[in-house]
């Protein structure tokens, strides 16, 4: 493949690009079910199709870092709710982040966006941190902005998707059109088109289709909803946590928690390495607190915890939270900190496999598949060298 | 209504005579023969201003020191009560966040501090109008009626939308939601109990309805709960334009020991039947509790 695309092929690429889109018009449609609420979108970022497939080819642009190696995908790929696998990633160096990385499944609802920084609350704002960070460096582009100025001004599908996307900083030049504000714009309208409202437990409680769901996913749905476990406190509403802002809500709600998964030191702490909130809050009692995520696919998104030191569901429920924290199966005792809700329970092995059920059912299969969300680039190309 | 003080009022202009009069809150933008009422709450805790990441002594029969971390309520069925008895209800403004068909949430964190997992914006008043008159009395209901408490709360319009203040669609929401740390319970130190409960980062009084008949709990009842757990309040003498109803924590826990939770059960008193935690508080809100007849009116709401 030459380094530049002849003319023809960009128009063709182009056009395909657009086909994809149908009539890219003013007024954006959220491809979502009646029941569910539009996502709540920043007034300075209005989504548009074209910002859309713009950030696609971004999110999947192995040339978004430093030595070509990784994509915004890499870490958050499609077949896995756009996690990795991993119980944490390792950057363009090598050095590995201390947290694993999380699902964007229906991102645009949430609030906050990371495990562990509260003040983290716009997409376009948290780009950068993959991008740019440098502790740890995962994408590793920090002070290479021009580098990367250049790659998108010198390539002709950007050139076009990037005029398209944002009609008036193309007239200003392409100082304003290639940047970080449109950069991150687009990642960020690109994000909030992954929506995953398509799961059998939807279709059971909002599909009128009863049968959508097993038995076991039933009793498990029972036991998810009661208070012996207590899970739907934090992992309640159409999202499946406690943190949640849209359309039709007047105020973001936001919810974290310990849940007693370590205590180092007898009071409550976690490992210096990721030691919750009160790494921005400062707060004591913040120590081990971290934003409850989604169980929207949570099949599919193991290993678990913000640090993904659990592998498996069934473990989750056995030996952490039936026991009231893990913390006491590492010997560190019960957490003076954890949420009131981590109370320990008494449940079988039955009963777990039908939380698991229900769980499962949380898998939107058509999303992990879904076309509009794949890799727009053809094989070979450099963003997917 | 041929009561005699309310004769000078026939037949004349109500703005100029309604500024004379002592129940009623300045008109604001209101349709011809109603007037804007504003109810103003204030929540306290034995007598003190509530704020999130204050600490309140003497709380409790153990005159714990407790720091709380929410307080927020429902009310509906606000009325207004005329002089001849008569219960008036005031139609609430539809504000889009606070206040949907006749439910308003009264909101008293500030989503900071220890009030970390709730929301900034606070609401302390209730705001609607009546049809122009005088009134002397206030009556209103804590919680959600029964026909919008068991809905969808994933598509139910604000305040009704709120994942904290719901439980589940079998149980419908939180009618009072008020969490603490307390002396004796700082942080959540006893050991964890096999079956569940047995330790609490402090005390809560999360109040609803409960024994709501449904296939599961995710599906609403179709009658109403065994135990509703609506707290119906009335002020014979309230003077809507200048005086507060008191919401005051500190007189729901008074008979309680908020320095301990009962084995077993949910931190503090959650509404479920049988918890040892719970007959004080239910008996404070002026409620029954498993076939205890209530031992009196609510006293947790009294008028400044």
């Amino acid at each position: 493949m030459p380094r530049l695309l002849r003319p023809a092929v960009v128009a063709a690429l182009a056009a395909a690009a657009m086909a994809l889109l149908g009539a890219a018009g003013e007024s954006w449609r959220w491809p979502l079910p009646d029941w569910v609420p539009p996502p709540a979108v920043p007034a300075d970022n209005p989504m548009s199709a074209d910002k859309v497939l713009l950030g696609r080819h971004l999110f999947y642009d192995k040339r978004l870092s430093r030595d070509g190696s990784l994509a915004c995908a890499s870490c958050h790929e499609q077949a896995r709710a756009f996690t990795d696998g991993k119980a944490v990633s390792q950057g363009v160096t090598g050095e590995s982040g201390t947290r694993s990385a999380m699902s964007l499944a229906n991102v645009a609802y949430l609030p906050v966006l990371t495990w562990q920084n509260p003040q983290l609350t716009a997409l376009e704002v948290q780009a950068l941190i993959p991008l740019f960070g440098e502790h740890p460096v995962e994408m590793g582009l920090a002070g290479r902005e021009p580098q990367l100025f250049a790659m998108l001004q010198a390539d002709p599908v950007y050139r076009a998707l990037f005029a398209r996307a944002f009609p008036d900083e193309a007239r200003q030049g392409d100082a304003a059109l290639y940047s970080l504000a449109t950069l991150t714009r687009a990642l960020a309208s690109f994000q909030r088109t992954l929506l995953s409202f398509g799961s059998p437990y939807d279709r059971y409680r909002y599909g009128g289709q009863p049968e959508a769901l097993s038995a076991a996913a039933r009793r498990g749905e029972e036991l998810f909803f009661g208070e012996k476990l207590e899970c739907y406190h934090c992992h309640g509403g159409f999202n499946f946590t406690d943190n949640l802002k849209h359309a039709r809500s007047a105020f973001a709600e936001t919810g974290f928690h310990n849940t007693g998964l370590y205590n180092v030191d007898g009071r409550g702490a976690y490992p210096g390495s990721s030691p919750g909130i009160v790494e921005f809050t400062g707060e004591p009692r913040d120590a081990g607190r971290f934003r409850t995520p989604t169980l929207r696919n949570v099949a599919v998104t193991a290993p678990y915890m913000h640090d993904g030191s659990i592998a498996t569901l069934p473990q989750v429920l056995r030996e952490h939270y039936a026991r009231a924290g893990r913390a006491v199966a590492l010997g560190q005792g019960v957490n003076p900190l954890r949420s009131e809700l981590i109370a320990g329970f008494q449940i079988s092995e039955a009963e777990i496999a039908d939380v698991v059920a229900f769980l499962e059912s949380l898998t939107d299969e058509a999303f992990l598949r879904d076309p509009r969300l794949a890799d727009p680039w053809p094989a070979r190309t450099p963003a997917a060298r | 209504m041929n009561v005699p003080h309310r004769i000078p009022l026939a037949g004349l202009a109500t703005a100029t005579l309604l500024a004379a009069c002592s129940t009623a809150t300045p008109p604001a933008a209101s349709s011809a023969g109603a007037q804007a009422v504003t109810l103003q709450f204030a929540a306290q805790v034995n007598g003190q201003a509530f704020a999130c990441g204050q600490s309140y002594g003497g709380v409790g029969t153990t005159r714990s020191t407790i720091t709380p971390s929410d307080y927020r309520f429902y009310v509906s069925e606000v009325q207004l009560i005329d002089a001849s008895g008569r219960a008036v209800p005031v139609t609430l403004a539809q504000d889009g966040t606070w206040q949907r068909d006749g439910v308003a949430l009264l909101d008293f964190e500030n989503g900071s501090g220890p009030c970390r997992n709730g929301t900034a914006a606070m609401n302390s008043s209730v705001r609607g109008t009546v049809p122009a008159g005088r009134y002397t009395g206030l009556r209103f209901t804590v919680g959600v009626p029964f026909a919008a408490n068991h809905g969808d709360p994933t598509t139910a319009p604000s305040p009704l939308n709120l994942t904290a203040m719901f439980w589940n669609w079998q149980g419908g929401y939180k009618f009072i939601k008020f969490d603490t740390a307390t002396t004796g319970q700082p942080a959540t130190t006893a050991a964890p109990h096999p079956q569940g409960g047995g330790n609490a980062s402090g005390f809560s009084v999360h109040l609803g309805s409960t024994l709501c008949a449904s296939p599961s709990r995710t599906q609403a009842p179709q009658a109403a709960c065994g135990n509703p757990n609506r707290v119906t309040v009335q002020f014979d003498n309230f003077d809507v334009s200048t005086q507060t109803v008191v919401a005051d924590i500190g007189r729901v826990l008074a008979g309680a020991n908020v320095d301990v939770n009962a084995a077993g059960s949910s931190p503090g008193c959650m509404s479920f039947p049988k918890d040892a935690d719970c007959p004080p508080v239910m008996g404070a809100l002026g409620l029954a509790y498993d076939g205890v007849p209530a031992p009196g009116p609510q006293r947790m709401f009294s008028v400044r």
